[in-house]
């Protein structure tokens, strides 16, 4: 018999979530400084240095079309970043505040819509966002992969909000309004854990926009994006590896810190 | 020197928690047989002794000082040591002493069979053995369930059973029957002493209520803030002749009395509540509806034990539950025939105050609990709603509390008076008050029936007191409704209920909360 992996001790969890904002913070500051710290703007060939190896000239190497791979990243990194940023809000606006509110509507409604929303929580969010693709453009991929990311955070705050609390059934019993009790909801508790739903969202959707590009779904060439650039590199890794690393190690920092700053345990879904 | 004959001998113990000493330079000798009831409110010393005696002292106290038992010395702190003699310790069951996943009686023969060093077979031998000599329906079967599915009275018999199947020399009961109930109260102390009486062991009792004291007698140590007041028999601390300390505690705890302390308002002003034919139980005949009538300003109070149909009367009033057959009107207006929307409106005037502090929400925070009637209610500007909460404040005296605590994190003698201070800016016409006093220290209840009564003498909202306590019942209202097994079985003014009651279970419920080496030093006058 196996038992479930012990939580870490909440001054661990606190200095790690610490650790995952700090790093979101440093991308952050990456992603704004991108063209003042990248060699070269976005698409920049040199005939002369193709598949070039890591050097002090060009620390993360070079391409298959000669592009410095530091700027490659840089740049992609940034696109990346912006599309789950604006994926993110998305997330929290339909998913989580909605989820939020939508627990104090009338009981058939409420549940109602948690019941469509749970099934579709139940689809893999990559296979909904390629679906919305395909039925839209990619060029609504980023707030396709918000919305398709929204039916679990949907899920998770409907849940969240205790509608048959004893303090709930008292306050309605002495005539507290619907209204201040999703307001008491949305200010003490939805607020508390604004920061760690931003960060779940902001995972949860690099992950997805990111693979999506992957497989094709998602940003075109020349449009500068890891997932694209990691797909890019698959004609080339077994030669010049570094044309598939930089661009993934970029992509796994980005998921890692924001899992780290929601707060999530191992194995636990964004 | 201390003396070798002693069950147990305590010499200048002092437990520092924190750097503060929440024991101070305690003694205590403590002979075969012979029970200490430390009395005081929370805080006073009692929990920390026990916790030494016991073995489990935190971690972070300091204890120092010296314990002898049957002679022999005794390392302090003591944690997990052995002992010459075997000590069994009595907790509150709802101080949730079980693991909750496992049921209550496999870990009370645990507990058996490691303190007799017996095997757990001969442990649930014991244990049915001592369960069987108590009244009662308690039986192994029945504690095996978890603890969240038992009754605390349920659970706190099977501890007793425990206790007594481990043969002790020594018991050590931390509040053991606190907010039980009078009656559970009565017949759990009747059982400990019983017990004692057949094994002989020693007892020290932790309590902040008048009853261990009054029914297992003994010497009643007084403790305040760590230290001893006085010691002394428990007839004479009750007398006059104590010290200051100790009798303005015993005057904090409520008695009964047999003469009209208040004027009665209950038969003056507009009727606010009245109640025809109601029947809150399916299975009732129509004719067996409650008819009743509480007037603004009055107060009346639901007596009776856990599930006699109190709350499931106040439930059908309120129009939470719907009633079989009657008619409520509240502020002269049917709640049955009102839409959702109407009903919540005229709920507005209903304010709650529990003693299970339910009714507040943890995450809000101090001021928020209080403003939010007013911001839901009334379209005030910011400063008049600041001004009404810190009115509010100021009068159950949590005006100096910082206003952005959680109130999750706030003690039950706080929370008790948030719920008054919300209770205040609402104003009310109708407060239903459940069991207001439940798990508060003698001085921390005297506070919270002085605030209600202001409340009331101030405001003059209509009180609905449920409790099985009389006195809590006399010293919030003039009249009573006494229900038993789901019926309604006696009403009447209360003093007149007190001096002749008709029912037996009105006498019960009495009888649980006299004492009658204290009636006459109770009666006023």
């Amino acid at each position: 018999m196996t038992s479930a992996p012990e939580a870490p001790a909440p001054l661990l969890r606190a200095i790690l979530r610490g650790v995952g904002w700090c790093g979101l913070g440093l991308i952050m500051v990456t992603v704004f400084l991108s063209d003042f710290l990248a060699r070269a703007p976005a698409g920049w060939t040199d005939a002369t240095v193709m598949l070039s190896p890591p050097s002090p000239a060009h620390p993360f190497g070079t391409d298959l079309l000669g592009r410095d791979m530091l700027s490659e990243t840089l740049h992609g990194l940034a696109q990346t970043g912006g599309h789950a940023l604006l994926g993110a809000l998305v997330a929290i606006l339909c998913g989580g505040l909605f989820g939020a509110v939508a627990a104090r509507l009338p009981r058939p409604l409420a549940f109602s819509l948690r019941g469509t929303l749970g099934v579709l929580a139940t689809v893999p969010a990559l296979l909904l966002a390629i679906l919305l693709i395909g039925l839209t453009a990619r060029f609504y991929a980023p707030l396709v992969a918000g919305l398709a990311a929204a039916p679990l955070a949907f899920v998770r705050a409907f849940d969240r909000v205790e509608v048959d609390s004893t303090h709930s059934e008292y306050a309605r019993a002495t005539g507290i309004p619907t209204m201040t009790l999703l307001r008491r909801d949305l200010s003490y508790e939805f607020h508390e854990m604004l920061g760690s739903v931003a960060a779940r969202a902001l995972a949860a959707v690099t992950i997805i926009v990111s693979t999506a590009s992957f497989l094709g779904f998602g940003a075109e060439p020349p449009a500068r994006d890891l997932g694209l650039m990691i797909a890019a590199g698959k004609a080339t890794y077994l030669a010049a590896w570094w044309t598939a690393v930089f661009p993934a190690a970029a992509l796994v920092i980005l998921i890692l810190f924001a899992r780290l700053a929601a707060g999530l345990g191992e194995g636990e879904r964004p | 020197m201390m003396e070798s004959g002693a069950l147990l001998a305590l010499s200048e113990l002092t437990v520092l928690r924190g750097g503060v000493p929440v024991l101070d330079r305690f003694s205590l000798r403590l002979d075969a047989g012979e029970s200490a009831i430390l009395l005081g409110e929370s805080g006073s010393g009692g929990e920390a002794l026990l916790s030494v005696l016991g073995g489990f002292a935190d971690k972070a106290d300091t204890v120092t000082g010296a314990l002898r038992v049957r002679g022999s010395e005794t390392r302090l702190p003591a944690r997990r040591a052995k002992t010459p003699i075997r000590i069994a310790y009595l907790p509150n069951p709802l101080s949730q002493p079980f693991a909750p996943h496992a049921s209550v009686l496999a870990q009370l023969t645990r507990v058996i069979a490691r303190k007799q060093g017996s095997p757990l077979g001969s442990a649930h031998e014991e244990l049915r053995l001592a369960l069987e000599r108590f009244p009662g329906s308690v039986t192994p079967q029945l504690l095996d369930a978890k603890p969240g599915r038992l009754d605390p009275v349920t659970i706190a018999i099977g501890l007793l059973a425990s206790v007594s199947a481990q043969t002790p020399d020594l018991v050590l009961a931390d509040h053991a029957v606190a907010d039980l109930g009078p009656s559970a109260i009565r017949m759990l102390l009747e059982m400990l002493a019983a017990e004692r009486k057949r094994l002989g062991f020693a007892l020290i009792y932790a309590t902040g209520g008048l009853q261990p004291p009054a029914r297992l007698g003994g010497r009643v140590i007084v403790m305040r803030a760590g230290r001893v007041v006085e010691e002394g028999d428990a007839l004479r601390l009750m007398s006059g002749h104590a010290h200051a300390y100790t009798r303005t505690l015993f005057k904090a705890l409520p008695r009964l009395s047999l003469t009209e302390t208040r004027s009665r308002s209950s038969a003056r002003g507009q009727p606010l509540l009245q109640v025809h034919g109601l029947s809150y139980d399916p299975k009732a005949h129509p004719r067996d509806g409650i008819t009743f009538e509480l007037r603004r300003g009055a107060a009346l109070a639901l007596v009776g034990e856990e599930g006699s149909g109190r709350r499931a009367l106040l439930r059908a009033v309120l129009a939470f539950d719907r009633a079989p057959a009657g008619r409520v009107v509240f502020d002269a207006v049917d709640l049955n025939i009102l839409s959702q929307t109407m009903a919540s409106r005229i709920r507005r005037r209903v304010a709650f105050v529990t003693g299970t502090d339910e009714s507040l929400d943890p995450r809000m925070t101090l001021w928020g609990t209080v403003e939010e009637p007013l911001r839901a209610h009334l379209n005030l500007s910011g400063e008049l709603v600041a001004g009404y909460r810190e009115a509010a404040l100021k009068r159950v005296g949590l005006a100096s509390h910082e206003g952005k605590r959680l109130v999750g994190g706030l003690t039950a003698f706080d929370k008790r008076r948030l719920q008054v201070a919300r209770a205040i800016v609402g104003a009310p016409l109708l407060v239903v008050i459940d069991e207001p006093l439940r798990g508060l220290d003698a001085f921390a209840q005297t506070i919270v029936r002085e605030v209600l009564t202001d409340f009331r003498a101030t405001q003059g909202p209509a009180f609905l007191v449920i409790t099985a306590d009389f006195t809590v019942a006399q010293a919030l209202a003039e009249d009573a409704m006494v229900f038993h097994e789901g019926k309604l079985i006696e009403r009447g003014p209360i003093v007149e209920i007190l001096k002749e009651p008709r029912e037996e279970a009105t006498k019960a419920l009495i009888q649980a909360v006299s004492l009658p080496d204290l009636s006459q030093d109770a009666a006023p006058g």
